[in-house]
């Protein structure tokens, strides 16, 4: 999809069913810098799942996980960067991300996703195996991602189709087939 | 999608509105000068920091968090 579509969604990105744990989504600064980029800071508040007589004991702020989010859509140069971290009770795991959306260099209606996922433990040594179960989950998460946006892409498409069809009659919207590319 | 702060849902969801459709067809496009959604958003906010608040969620202060996460994009 062109970077504008998935920029789009992007910002936009939850609800969606790949991504169920997300219960709250807030906008802490918004602002648009000298240079004409927008920033935005978000509190992405995540909820796990946890029985609800667990809740009742300890207190729902217990039982969520709140990632702070920091992304710059740089609309000249086309490209939005995404960085999030969890804030979480424990801290003895953080786990921060860095995402990057550009127009794919070759193909204009494509858009290429760079993604790294940086865990950082404090104090204990993860044995290989977690380290992989680990790596493992991110990496099934960002395939999660791609289709969360895709999920909004069609989403956003469809609504556009019902108004158009029903303003002007029969109209019909085509997407170019495209499919994200992963460096 | 709701907001941290029950009360607060209302208020984001009209500034959402508001914001999802200036970024699609004006930033986007290049024409970022005037935010239509100002007042809105104002609202919004104090009835997100309040929230933040009562919820005593540890949020980095803000000023930390812009310069200390190295944004690396070149300007053109």
């Amino acid at each position: 999809h062109p970077w504008e579509t998935v920029t789009t969604a992007a910002m936009q990105k939850y609800p969606n069913p790949m991504n169920p744990s997300v219960v709250g989504v807030d906008v802490l600064d918004r602002h648009v810098d000298r240079s004409g980029k927008l920033h935005s800071h978000r509190l992405l508040s995540t909820e796990w799942g946890i029985p609800s007589i667990v809740k009742s004991l300890i207190g729902t702020c217990r039982t969520n996980t709140y990632i702070q989010e920091h992304s710059v859509v740089d609309p000249v140069e086309k490209t939005m960067e995404l960085k999030s971290s969890n804030i979480s009770f424990t801290n003895l795991v953080s786990v921060d991300e860095r995402l990057v959306y550009k127009p794919h260099p070759h193909e204009p209606d494509k858009t290429i996703l760079t993604q790294e996922a940086i865990i950082t433990v404090k104090g204990v040594s993860l044995s290989s195996y977690l380290e992989g179960l680990m790596a493992n989950t991110i990496s099934s998460n960002a395939n999660k991602g791609r289709e969360a946006l895709e999920w909004v892409i069609n989403r956003l498409n469809a609504e556009i189709e019902e108004f158009t069809a029903s303003a002007r009659g029969t109209m019909r919207n085509s997407m170019a087939a495209a499919a994200f590319v992963e460096k | 999608m709701n907001s941290v702060g029950e009360a607060c849902t209302e208020l984001k969801r009209e500034y959402d509105q508001c914001f999802n459709r200036w970024f699609a067809e004006k930033f986007l496009k290049g024409e970022s000068a005037g935010d239509p959604c100002g007042q809105l958003f104002k609202r919004y906010q104090l009835c997100v920091q309040k929230a933040i608040k009562e919820k005593d969620i540890p949020i980095e202060g803000l000023e930390f968090m812009g310069p200390s996460k190295g944004k690396s994009e070149n300007s053109s």
